[in-house]
């Protein structure tokens, strides 16, 4: 792996590679746009694109064929027109057939009602577009009305799980079919879950329990995750939970590893109740030869580690062996979700609170996990970086400085992008093992990363530079840091808010600049901005200003400064005066 | 010896101020002594068919590019072809924001896949400015 190049989705160029976490994604979804863009032309014009001179014939590299062909009022159109996932056009064209007066076979009516509940009666992607795309063509229509629509169907395609209504086209044509089996329940179920009317999901499972049909393993499934919504009581939860198991059991359907993984997600949202069934339950998963996934895990660990009291981190090594042994592949919507990331989390949190060092083996194995095998596609971009920087964290906290520095080499512009708080850690940690010469470099990467306006990290670096006097050149060093600093509090404009200085941020540059022997720059920082502010200095920064003018022979200085202490008021300026009186030889005038 | 009165891809030579790049400079006669090839495919090796179909590829690609680069190229784009894909090495200048270059490279990978029904792959490479080899 290279550490100074970055992530392969980008160009290989200096100017073109991302520094911060921010521009990442920026350019990640930039890129993405574009390949829209050129989607979007090849749906438009899909004639210059469709001539088919390679062989074999490459068929995702060809316009894709949306129209429906079949014309006319027939039950093929419909079937064509569902398998095309228009929704308003086969709910039409089904209307048409119902009024006139061709029957409907069973399938067609329960596929098209598993299109509408998919869908919750909303429109999918395709039409969505279509319609934007009428609004913009018909400059007739009233403004008002158009602007309505659009900001409607904005707002439908932001949400993705749309409301059920009441009395939708699902349920109409529901109500209307002459015959309905125990598809068309079970899909009614699902798809009123999908899209949150659970109450109703339950209604009809009575109804369907009434006529006697078996419900299949997915509609068991809804209805298990729609659980939460239904009762408030963790007891009450659990009981329901376990009615429909009895039921499951009793129409002999067999449960499936989304059965449990929905049985653990339910029992995540039944508090203290959930540790003790959750065992129980992986134990009916071992015993039905079903094998966890990564899902599994991930309900496991939050149902075990919620909260802030621990009871111990048993179970996140037994888990982390299982992971170890086996390669996953994704089983369950879930998946993809944070698994590593909670896990980190989760050993993260346990490191803070026993700072244990086997919490730092366990952060190495999850890491030695991630490399192997296909693990790496369940992380996508940003919590790639989120992962990476708790791991940096718990490094910065737990391990030796020449650790850290290694792995921040190796990791920094490559891999992930420091946060904020992974530079704070840094300088502690740095602070800790009593390393400050690399702080200039830190503070490079800093500006680049763009942190060079945050007050809270620039504070911690200023005073870290000054605590202490250092070997001259670490202070040259520091001093032009100091500098770069105050160059970015100076430029203010553009269309940020200009960097208020504070008072010891201040104290910290003149403190910087004295050391070096800087009189000018030093003498600038505390007539002007210490006025500009309204604060005063302190009696360190006095001091040292005044070491420095010593050093440099200039009594000029001195008195300016014995004068400023004294307008001040300061507590400090007799013995200021009395200082300069014997230290400098001062001709009469100046006395 | 070449007569003189051949025009093929030479730069005049004029007052003195204008730069022209090392590619530009050299006339077609330097090709495989002092220049490179711009595109490289085995459509004109005995027994190969194809070359015409290539350098229509070339002409279009060309002018695809300075179209959806305008005024960024600072060179000749070089075209390589290995098997089924075509690999483009455009010059740019740094006239637009980074992701605005980003999203015109994702743009003119896709379309020309499609376009031409092979992997096309885009590698860009930024320049302060065009480099001039000297001044005609």
């Amino acid at each position: 792996q290279d550490p100074t190049a970055a992530h392969y989705m980008f160009q290989d160029d200096p100017f073109l590679m991302p520094r911060n976490a921010a521009n990442a994604r920026l350019y990640s979804l930039s890129k993405e746009a574009g390949r829209n863009a050129a989607k979007y032309i090849i749906k438009q014009f899909p004639q210059y694109f469709d001539k088919t001179f390679a062989e074999p014939n490459i068929p995702c590299l060809m316009p894709e064929t949306l129209t429906p062909e079949i014309e006319g009022v027939s039950e093929e159109a419909l079937k064509e027109r569902i398998h095309l996932r228009r929704v308003k056009d086969s709910v039409d064209l089904f209307d048409q057939l119902v009024q006139a007066g061709t029957p409907v076979s069973l399938e067609t009516t329960n596929s098209l009602l598993d299109l509408l509940c998919f869908y919750g009666d909303g429109e999918s992607a395709l039409e969505k577009q279509e319609e934007q795309k009428e609004d913009l063509e018909e400059p007739g229509v009233n403004a008002s009305e158009q602007k309505a629509r659009k900001r409607q169907s904005q707002r439908g395609s932001q949400s993705s799980d749309s409301r059920w209504r009441e009395n939708n086209n699902a349920e109409r044509i529901f109500k209307v079919m002459p015959e309905r089996n125990a598809h068309s329940y079970c899909t009614m179920i699902r798809g009123m879950v999908k899209h949150g009317a659970s109450a109703k999901a339950y209604d009809m499972y009575i109804d369907m329990l009434n006529e006697r049909h078996k419900a299949d393993v997915h509609t068991f499934n809804a209805l298990i995750a729609a659980v939460p919504y239904l009762k408030e009581r963790f007891l009450e939860r659990w009981e329901l939970a376990k009615v429909f198991l009895n039921h499951m059991a009793q129409q002999e359907v067999q449960p499936n590893l989304l059965t449990f993984n929905a049985l653990l997600k339910t029992l995540r949202r039944c508090g203290g109740l959930g540790k003790s069934m959750s065992l129980s339950v992986i134990k009916e998963m071992e015993a039905l030869d079903i094998e966890p996934s990564l899902a599994t895990y991930d309900h496991l660990l939050s149902i075990f580690y919620r909260g802030v009291d621990l009871c111990s981190s048993g179970i996140i090594l037994e888990v982390l062996d299982d992971v170890e042994k086996r390669s996953f592949i994704p089983q369950d919507p879930d998946d993809g979700m944070d698994f590593n990331v909670s896990d980190n989390l989760h050993c993260l949190s346990s490191g803070e609170k026993c700072c244990d060092l086997k919490d730092i083996k366990l952060a190495y194995r999850l890491n030695k996990v991630m490399e192997k095998g296909d693990n790496w596609k369940f992380l996508d971009m940003d919590k790639l970086n989120a992962y990476w920087s708790k791991f940096f964290s718990l490094l910065c906290m737990m391990e030796q400085i020449d650790v850290v520095l290694k792995w921040y080499k190796e990791m920094s512009p490559s891999v992930f992008y420091p946060t904020p708080k992974n530079i704070l850690d840094l300088l502690q940690a740095l602070d800790a093992a009593n390393h400050l010469e690399v702080i200039p470099s830190v503070w490079e990467d800093m500006k680049q990363l763009g942190f060079s306006r945050r007050n809270d990290l620039l504070e911690e670096l200023l005073s870290l530079m000054s605590r202490e006097r250092h070997p001259d050149e670490i202070q040259l060093a520091f001093a032009k840091c100091a500098e770069d600093i105050k160059a970015f509090h100076g430029q203010s404009g553009r269309e940020q808010a200009p960097l208020e200085w504070t008072g010891s941020a201040l104290g910290h540059v003149a403190l910087l600049f004295s050391r070096v022997g800087r009189t000018q720059d030093a003498w600038y920082v505390m007539m002007e901005r210490f006025q500009q502010i309204n604060r005063i200095p302190t009696d360190q920064v006095m001091d040292e200003f005044f070491a420095c003018a010593k050093q440099t022979n200039c009594p000029d200085e001195a008195i300016k400064l014995v004068k400023l202490a004294a307008s001040l008021g300061l507590p400090s300026s007799q013995r200021l005066k009395s200082r300069t009186e014997k230290e400098f030889e001062l001709s009469e005038k100046q006395r | 010896p070449l007569s003189p009165q051949t025009r093929a891809a030479r730069v005049r030579v004029g007052k003195g101020d204008k730069p022209v790049t090392y590619e530009q400079a050299h006339a077609p006669h330097y090709i495989a002594h002092r220049k490179g090839w711009l595109s490289l495919h085995t459509g004109n090796l005995c027994g190969e068919a194809g070359a015409a179909e290539r350098a229509l590829e070339d002409a279009f690609l060309r002018r695809f590019l300075h179209g959806t680069f305008p005024g960024l190229l600072a060179d000749a784009a070089v075209l390589k072809r290995r098997a089924n894909l075509l690999v483009v090495c455009v010059l740019l200048a740094r006239g637009l924001a980074p992701a605005k270059l980003h999203f015109l490279g994702g743009y003119a990978e896709t379309l020309l896949s499609h376009f031409y029904k092979c992997p096309v792959r885009l590698e860009l490479q930024t320049v302060p400015a065009k480099v001039p080899y000297k001044y005609l």
